[in-house]
Formats: structure tokens, sequence, C-alpha cells
């Protein structure tokens, strides 16, 4: 191993980099973009839902009862529409959510009895109404405690109580899930493309050929090639990192080694995925099919985008397969959590085996089908 | 070190190398002595670029074995790779680089010491006329530019053994003959070089060359052994209608209505009869039979005749 040939290969691929002004600006580019895709349009909260309320009670449990969905953030209440108006107003989408207060709420509940409320939700964005519903159950909930313990009742409430607490991101702002599944796609994009086309480009070239009649060695080559790009990757997930913690208010409760390690071990696999796609490709086209081939499926199936919890039972297991699903967990873990190293390790031993794998495979092929 | 003054530069022993199910090179032997300018001729396909790649070590063997400026190519590569400069057939040096830092980072590679490297390449580049160039992107430069650059990359080092696969390829007539005024000096020297060639006028400037044919080297020798190859006396025949000429000709090949005539081939408007005997008389009486005019004359075997004449003839037996 010769540092001064790493680090010359080093410098030509800075200076070839310097001369493709489109390369480069894609890269500084590539991460901002993403950023404002992922943190302004996928990551939009379920907020402000138009609201009408049907008050057929009148009383002043009804009104406290308006008055606390009118106090969340999520709910607007913007008509008090008759009973007969409701559906007219979900079908023009003036409202998506509706509550629906009872005649006779009140003087049921001084009766010690249940009293139903009426929530209606248009289901035609899923989203929209599985989160508007859990929001209004939770306020409904809250204020039946509130009116117990004001009533100095301590009752056992008739049937089941449900009491959802979500841990850890209070909010549900899906941003905060978003950048740091997005720090780990992003350094699983740029290393693969990179490498990926770096090397089926030197081949197409021949300036691989001329490079093996030189002295240099295959693992002095794969070095001084990756590191340039490696240290890209960095520079890209810093910017990421920060303006997700900085700008969207990401919550950073973990410890850096924690995140720094897990980076670190998903950057050797995606070094490895990127030269092995840049091995068997023969054209420079054909490792970028490849490379899309092999992205799909892990946005899908990591959980990056859509939980991995929701997917049916039998694709779960696929899951497992693909590296950034660890990655991600990691990732979210350190930030959202705050987990080390104890509560991340079967996450930590997967993408550590998965990196020792990959890369371990890459560098064998590599050292047989560079010089064919 | 056992190399001697007699040693050869390069030699193979039942050198082979497979793709799929096609045999590329099929069994070589081949000895070149040191200073010679050795030229390796065929068609498209014959097995010349892997035949060189196989000698510059960015090929394994799959049978055989070479050794190239004394040392193997199968067993002892990291000792072959400084001795030898290598041009493959595609122009392989980074186009975004200028002609400057193309030489400088190949040099460097290859451990030139920092105080010659400059001069070096100044001269080098001088010599080939692109000392104007120095700071151009190499994908900017013309075709032939681009060659003699590559040239003068694979010679920073000063290698005794130069391999370069078709180096004219594609390079306009007046490069083609700058570049091997280059190699003459080179060979002056006492540099020894391998060159692959479809041009038989280049044939004509080496030393000694080698047909090779389906992996196989068919014929090998100096040029004017090359030539004396062809048996009997050749002949050109310029004919009103010469293709014509060539049908009644072609028909009298092996028929006792014209005796001795081997071999007829047609270029351009001219053509190429080898007869056995040195009279044309035969020629002249069939084809006065066919009612063409014709005039007939003795010509000089030149390489691509030779090589023509030599691959049919080659078939035939």
């Amino acid at each position: 191993m010769s540092g001064h040939r790493i680090r010359l290969l080093m410098w030509k691929e800075f200076l070839q980099l310097r001369r493709d002004p489109l390369l480069l600006r894609l890269l500084f580019l590539m991460p901002i973009l993403q950023l404002l895709l992922f943190g302004y349009v996928v990551a939009a909260d379920v907020k402000n839902l138009s609201t009408a309320v049907v008050d057929l009670d009148r009383t002043s449990t009804s009104r406290a009862l308006e008055a606390s969905f009118g106090a969340s953030d999520y709910f607007v209440i913007t008509q008090h529409p008759g009973e007969t108006d409701l559906k007219h107003l979900m079908d023009t989408g003036a409202i998506s959510i509706a509550i629906v207060i009872p005649e006779g709420t009140q003087a049921a509940l001084d009766q010690g009895q249940t009293a139903p409320i009426g929530v209606v939700v248009d289901g035609s964005d899923s989203q929209v109404a599985s989160v508007g519903s859990g929001y209004a159950s939770q306020i409904i909930a809250r204020f039946n405690a509130d009116r117990m313990a004001s009533q100095g009742i301590s009752v056992q409430a008739p049937g089941v109580d449900a009491r959802v607490r979500v841990m850890f991101n209070p909010t549900l702002a899906s941003v905060n899930t978003m950048i740091p599944g997005l720090v780990a796609a992003i350094v699983m994009i740029s290393i693969m493309a990179v490498m990926g086309q770096a090397v089926v480009k030197e081949r197409e070239r021949g300036t691989l050929e001329q490079m093996f009649v030189t002295p240099i060695k295959p693992v002095e080559y794969l070095i001084g090639k990756v590191t340039p790009y490696a240290i890209a990757a960095t520079v890209q997930l810093l910017v990421v990192a920060l303006v997700g913690i900085y700008w969207f208010g990401v919550p950073f409760a973990g410890q850096l080694s924690v995140v720094a390690a897990g980076l670190g071990l998903f950057m050797l696999t995606s070094i490895g995925m990127g030269l092995l796609i840049s091995l068997v490709s023969h054209t420079r086209q054909q490792a970028q099919q490849l490379m899309m081939l092999l992205l799909l499926p892990s946005f899908v199936l990591s959980g990056f985008i859509f939980p991995i919890d929701s997917m049916p039972a039998a694709i779960q297991p696929l899951s497992w397969f693909i590296p950034l699903t660890w990655a991600i967990q990691i990732l979210r873990g350190a930030f959202i959590k705050g987990s080390g190293f104890e509560a991340l390790s079967t996450q930590f031993w997967v993408l550590g085996l998965f990196a020792v794998v990959i890369f371990g495979a890459a560098i064998a092929a590599t050292r047989r089908r560079l010089t064919e | 070190m056992t190399t001697t003054a007699t040693a050869p530069a390069i030699e193979a022993t039942g050198l082979s190398r497979r793709f799929g199910d096609v045999q590329a090179v099929d069994g070589v032997d081949l000895r070149i002595a040191k200073g010679a300018v050795f030229g390796l001729l065929g068609p498209d396909g014959a097995g010349k670029s892997t035949l060189i790649r196989m000698l510059a070590t960015v090929l394994g063997p799959d049978d055989g074995d070479a050794r190239v400026a004394g040392h193997s190519v199968r067993r002892a590569s990291e000792k072959v790779t400084p001795l030898i400069g290598y041009m493959s057939q595609q122009f392989s040096l980074y186009p975004d680089l200028t002609v400057a830092e193309n030489i400088d980072f190949f040099a460097k590679l290859r451990g030139v010491p920092k105080d010659v490297r400059r001069t070096r390449m100044m001269k080098l580049l001088e010599g080939m006329g692109l000392a104007e160039f120095v700071d151009r992107q190499a994908g900017k430069l013309s075709g032939g530019m681009k060659q003699k650059l590559f040239l003068a990359s694979t010679l920073m080092h000063e290698p005794d053994v130069l391999l370069l696969d078709e180096p004219t390829t594609g390079v306009d007539p007046v490069s083609r003959r700058e570049f091997w005024r280059i190699l003459a000096g080179l060979h002056r020297q006492g540099t020894t070089v391998l060159v692959a060639t479809p041009y038989m006028d280049e044939a004509e400037r080496c030393t000694e060359v080698a047909f090779l044919e389906s992996g196989r080297i068919r014929h090998q020798g100096s040029p004017a052994q090359i030539k004396a190859l062809v048996p009997g006396r050749l002949f050109e025949v310029t004919a009103d209608d010469p293709r014509a000429a060539l049908a009644a000709l072609q028909a009298s090949v092996d028929r006792p209505s014209l005796p001795g005539l081997l071999s007829v081939h047609l270029y351009g408007d001219v053509l190429r009869v080898l007869l056995e005997t040195d009279d044309p008389a035969s020629v002249h009486a069939a084809l006065q039979a066919a009612g063409i005019g014709a005039e007939v004359r003795p010509a000089a075997v030149d390489m691509e005749t030779a090589f023509a004449f030599l691959a049919e003839l080659g078939t035939a037996a």
C-alpha cells in the first residue's frame, strides 16, 4: 500500500470533479431539493382540518366540548350547520371532519350514563381520516378526564378507555422521522450513483486498463477512488442533518457516536453495492438502470416512506434484507429516541454483517473482474 | 537475472486465450529480438489485441506463458509493467484532464522522479509537436494529436519494450507518417516495438512481421522474407474492361487452357496475376481469346499483395 499513489488518485479525482460543474452542482443541489420535498411536501402534517360542529344539545357541556376542539391546532371550526347539511358540506370538501353532539348529552352525563358523540370523517383521504379521528378521540378522552376530575369523581369509566400516548414524537411531526431517514437515503443515492458510474466510466474509457500497467494495486485504486466521494457524501449529509435540526427543528436527542458508527457501516455497504453494480455493468446506462432497480425497492420497503408495520405481513420480511431498513432504524432511534449502542445492538449487528459481506464481496470481485 | 545480450525482448510459448466459444489466441509462439520493430498484421478479429493485452499483463492467458523484458507475464507481472509501455487500441487517457496533467498523473503513478519529469515531458512533447498544447484538455485534441499524447505518456518512464495496439487506426495519413517517424527514432535508441496494424504500408517499415489469422501465426519473417514466400512471378494487367478480364482469367485458373496461373486479384482498376512462369504470353492469349484488349507488365510484390496471395494459397493448401 502506498499512500503516495492513493493521494495521487484522489487529487486526480478532485481535479476531474472540479472540471465537471454539472456533477458538482448536482451533488449539492440534490440533498437540498430532497430536503425541500420531504420536509415540506411529503412530511406535511395533518393540521388545521376544516371542522363543522353540529351542536344539538346547546348546553354548557356541549359548548365546553366544542371549545376544546377549537383550542387544538388540528381542528379549525369553520361551520355550525344543521344535521341535514352535513352531507353536502362533506361532498363539496368544505369540511373534512364533523363533530355531532346529540341532544341530551349533558343530561345523560349528569345521570352518570355514557353519552355518545358523533365523529364524522371524510374517508376519501385515508391519512386525514385516520389521523383526524385519532385526534378527535384523544380530545374527547381528555375532555372526559377533565370533567370527572373537576367533579371530584374518581370513577372507573364504563367500558374500555383507550389512552393513546405517543412517545418520543408527541406532535407526530413526520419531518422528525423523515430527516433521519433522508440522511441515510442520501448516503445511499450519492455513493451508489457515483461509485457505480465512476468505475464503469473508467472501464468504458480504457483508463482502467492503462492504470493496470502501472504499479497501482487494486486496493489502492479503490481507496483513492472512493474517498473523494465518501467525503462529498459526508458533506451532503451534514447539510441535510444541520438544515433538518436548525430549520425544520428536528430534535437531536442522541449521541453523535451512534450516528457516526451507523452511517460509517452504511457507507461501506453502499460503496460495496456501487462497486458490484459497476463490475457487472459494461456501460454507464446499464449501471444507471441497475441502480434504479436497487433504489426503488429500498425506498419503498425500508420504512423510509411507508411504515413497515402497515405492509402486508407476507411482504414485511423482505425489508430485513434491505440495508437501508437497518440504517434508518439506527438513525431514527438515535435522533428521536436518543437510543444508544445497547438499544440498537440488533440493528448494528445486522448492518455490520451487511457491510462485511457486501463490501467484502465487492473487493473480492474487483480483484478478479477489474483486470478482465 | 539471466538476461543476456542475445535474450529476446519478447518470447511467447503456446500463449492461448479463449472468450466463451471463441479461441481468440491459439497457441502462439513468438520470439522478438531486442531492438526490433515487429509488426503484428492480420484482419479484424484475428486476435491481435488479445495477444498484445496478454503481453501487456492486463489480460491473463488461459494457457502458455510469455517472457516480456525478461520476466514472465504470468508469474511476475509486477516486474514486467515498469519495463513496458502499452498503448491500447482505444485512447485511454482522461479527456477532462489537460495534456500536462495526464502525463504527470501517469508518470507519478509509475514513480518517475520529480527532477526529470518536467524536462522529459517537454522534450517528448516538443519532439511530437505538442508543446503548445500542454494546457489543453486531452479530449479537445485531434485524433492524431491524441495518439501522440498517448505515446508520449507511455514513454515517460523510458520503457524497454513498447506494445502498441493499432496506434494509427483512424489517424490521418500525415499524422500516421509523423507517428512512424517517432517510432523510427525510438528504434534507433534501441527500444523494442511491437505494433499491431491493419495497414500494409506500415508493415513495410517493420524489421520483422507476423501475420495472425484466427488466433494463429500463419507467416513470420522480415518483409523481404515474407515477399519471397510468394511463388512465381507477379504481373499487372491493365485492361479496357478490368471486370471482364478478371472473370475471364478466374475461369482459367487450374485449367489446361492457361497453364501456370496461380492466382488473380483486382486492385482498383489493375489486375494482379501470379504466374508460375516468367512469360506472360499465356495471359495475353487468354485475354485476346475473350476479346479483351489488355497490357501486361511484370510487377514487384509488395506486402499487401504478398498477404493476399499467401492467404489464398494458404487456404487452398
